[in-house]
């Protein structure tokens, strides 16, 4: 299974808003798609707002993005784009 | 799409609407919740009359969740009114995962299967965060 690990680094962390927008873009593929924070072990489905707000993750916070199916390559390309980019907010 | 569960929130004061407002924010905009805000001093009659607008606004006929601030008010009272089996289902003190997850909710679930998901997801998002803070400060 294809994964990556990221750092969280836009300051507001894993909040509402951005859990949203992971969750727009999980929703474009049809992959599988988990968002993972492997230091306190927990584990969000990608399409689900308030599973990935209860990673409690915040900036420096280290994710792992593990997707399975037909486009993972390219669902886990785009989500780590987004995240290493702090969701278009810095 | 699919009809979807409809939901609406009952509160005193202003909090139904800023809570849907809340929840647009995150998630954009939602046509199947809408808000009913009942003012200290409004007229049991017309609050009624509004809640029933209210619902069939939402209506898709899979059913509508209310969604009220708290057990034993007025706003809860009024809209208990309205429970009907498979048709109107309600839970009380509303907070913002809870209208989340009717929102993010869709798929084949029935109106009761929604209303228990609804209520354990407000009762599982109450934290006391306290003591989350010593596990926090791992990142």
């Amino acid at each position: 299974m294809p994964e990556a690990i990221v750092i969280l680094v836009n300051p507001l962390g894993l909040h509402a808003r951005a859990a949203a927008k992971i969750v727009r873009l999980a929703n474009e593929f049809e992959s599988a798609i988990s968002i993972v924070r492997p230091n306190r072990d927990r584990h969000a489905d990608a399409r689900s707002i308030l599973g990935i707000l209860e990673l409690g993750a915040k900036q420096g916070s280290e994710l792992k993005i593990e997707a399975t199916g037909c486009d993972e390559t390219l669902a886990l390309e785009a989500l780590t784009q987004l995240i290493v980019e702090g969701f278009g907010e810095i | 799409m699919n009809s979807r569960i409809g939901g609406v929130i009952v509160s005193h004061g202003q909090v139904a609407n800023e809570l849907l407002s809340a929840a647009e924010t995150v998630v954009g905009e939602l046509a199947h919740i809408a808000a009913v805000s009942i003012g200290w001093h409004d007229d049991v009659e017309a609050a009624k009359g509004e809640i029933e607008r209210a619902i069939k606004k939402v209506s898709n006929g899979r059913g509508v969740l209310l969604m009220t601030d708290m057990f034993g008010g007025t706003p809860t009272n009024i809209a208990a009114m309205f429970i009907k089996e498979k048709e109107v289902e309600l839970v009380t003190g509303v907070n913002l995962p809870m209208v989340l997850k009717l929102a993010t909710t869709d798929g084949d679930a029935n109106l009761a299967e929604v209303a228990k998901s609804v209520e354990e997801q407000g009762k599982q998002s109450i934290y006391r965060t306290g003591s989350l803070l010593e596990i926090h400060k791992t990142v």
